[in-house]
């Protein structure tokens, strides 16, 4: 490429519309051609000019306070890096404040206004978390109520029942005194023709844990098996079972201290028995 | 004072402000920011198209003129040359990561909506603002685009011919003859900064 084709790129080089192959070319020639030299340096004040075409536009303020920050931090940097010259000392001294552009208000109102939006937001989270939590107190509480209540109401239909099954026209009553092991104790136990029965004991001792008390129904030394219970911390206990049809009529009613799940041939001793 | 006269003041004291920034003179950046922020965001909002990235880029640019002032060579070109140059190429090269040319393409030959404060219509710059558009409009229109397509949406020439399906032969001689046209219109303004 002769001398007068790199001078027909010097216009689109200072524009940098040159593809990149003779931007390279051109730039190697530049290096030593002191007239291109001169001629791309008139282009690019030509060129530059052009920016006077696009329209004069103010930047926002921030945008100055925004460099102001930016190279200050570089300085800062530099000084905690240890890397200050001589040069650089005195350069301080010369260091001037950027003339402060009127601030913004609009900006620091909206500033203001996202502190006072996090503080709502904060204090708005706390109350739920408050409200929350006594919700759970409350919740907790109402379940104890209910729970309460649920027991007042089983324990009424069991002396509900017991009425009932006392005041029929064949109930059988058996009454059960305390052994040895519970000389305190005593039940009473009450039963239809149809073998409807329940039993109410007092004084019991409290069952181990995994233990429970087991009702048995004895007709002629044969033991059959009844439903397990758990007294409460007063010794005191219900139970609602069906008597075997061959153990209605002069039976003898024991209750032993079993295994919780219940077993089919009694195993622990007895604590309550009735008279044959 | 005329124009000419107070133009050569301004760049001789341009260069005496990049001497002092390059000594790390925080309010001679300060001065040269005051002196050049109205025309830079201008060109980077038209050839950005966004303002938001305008800010950005006019931010990055005086960083660089903070940390690069001691690169400037007063005989190998002007003051507003090289802040000029520096800025478009950020813009350009930001248009570039953007991917947004084709976009931007479309609207090259389009003037930018006007919006400068009244603070600025007695300043110098409107007189040399006055004075290229002047001389932009009197180039041939073919001229004209080409260089615009160039400065504003940094597309080469060969993506001038295939945006104008023209010749890029004819692409490259436009180009030459409109920036030869536009030194001669605005030869005293350039000889003035001689």
């Amino acid at each position: 490429m002769t001398h007068e084709n790199y001078k027909e790129l010097l216009a689109a080089k200072a524009l940098s519309a040159l593809d990149a192959g003779e931007a390279r070319a051109l730039d190697t020639h530049l290096e030593s051609c002191v007239d291109c030299q001169a001629e791309v340096i008139k282009s690019e004040d030509a060129a530059a000019l052009l920016a006077f075409a696009a329209g004069p536009l103010e930047p926002p303020a921030y945008v100055r306070e925004r460099i102001l920050v930016s190279i200050r931090a570089e300085g800062a940097q530099k000084s905690a890096s240890g890397r200050v010259t001589d040069a650089d000392s005195q350069r301080e001294g010369n260091v001037l404040a950027f003339e402060r552009q009127p601030r913004n208000v609009w900006a620091s109102l909206g500033s203001f206004g996202a502190i006072a939006a996090a503080l709502v937001l904060v204090a708005l989270m706390i109350g739920l978390v408050l409200l929350w939590q006594k919700n759970q107190v409350l919740q907790n509480e109402l379940a104890r109520v209910n729970e309460g209540m649920n027991q007042v109401q089983i324990e009424l239909a069991r002396q509900r029942a017991m009425g009932e099954l006392l005041t029929s026209p064949d109930a059988h009553m058996a009454k059960l005194t305390g052994t040895n092991v519970a000389p305190g104790a005593h039940a009473m136990l009450a039963y239809d023709r149809t073998g409807h029965a329940m039993l109410m004991a007092k004084g019991l001792p409290s069952a181990p844990e995994g233990m429970a008390y087991q009702l048995w129904y004895i007709k002629d030394n044969k033991k059959m098996p009844g439903k397990v219970f758990t007294p409460d911390a007063s010794g005191n206990g219900t139970l609602e079972d069906q008597i075997p049809a061959g153990a209605r009529e002069a039976a003898v009613f024991a209750i032993t201290l079993e295994p919780k799940a219940g077993v089919q041939v009694p195993t622990g001793s007895i604590y309550l028995v009735s008279s044959s | 004072m005329s124009l000419g006269v107070q133009l050569e003041s301004a760049e001789g004291s341009d260069v005496e402000l990049l001497h002092a920034v390059a000594r790390g003179d925080e309010a001679a950046l300060a001065r040269l920011y005051d002196g050049y922020r109205v025309i830079l965001f201008g060109l980077l909002v038209r050839i950005l198209n966004s303002r938001e990235e305008a800010e950005d880029i006019l931010q990055d640019v005086f960083i660089q003129v903070w940390r690069r002032a001691k690169d400037f060579d007063e005989t190998r070109g002007r003051p507003f040359t090289w802040l000029v140059t520096l800025a478009r190429s950020r813009a350009i090269d930001r248009l570039r990561q953007l991917g947004a040319r084709q976009r931007l393409a479309t609207g090259a030959a389009q003037e930018q909506t006007e919006a400068v404060s009244d603070a600025l219509t007695d300043t110098i710059r409107v007189a040399e603002r006055e004075t290229v558009r002047q001389a932009l409009a009197e180039l041939p229109e073919e001229q004209r685009n080409t260089l615009v397509l160039a400065y504003f949406d940094g597309l080469t020439q060969s993506e001038i011919a295939a945006k104008l399906n023209a010749p890029l032969g004819t692409i490259k001689t436009r180009m030459r003859s409109g920036m030869i046209k536009l030194r001669a219109l605005l030869g005293s303004q350039l000889e003035n900064f001689g």
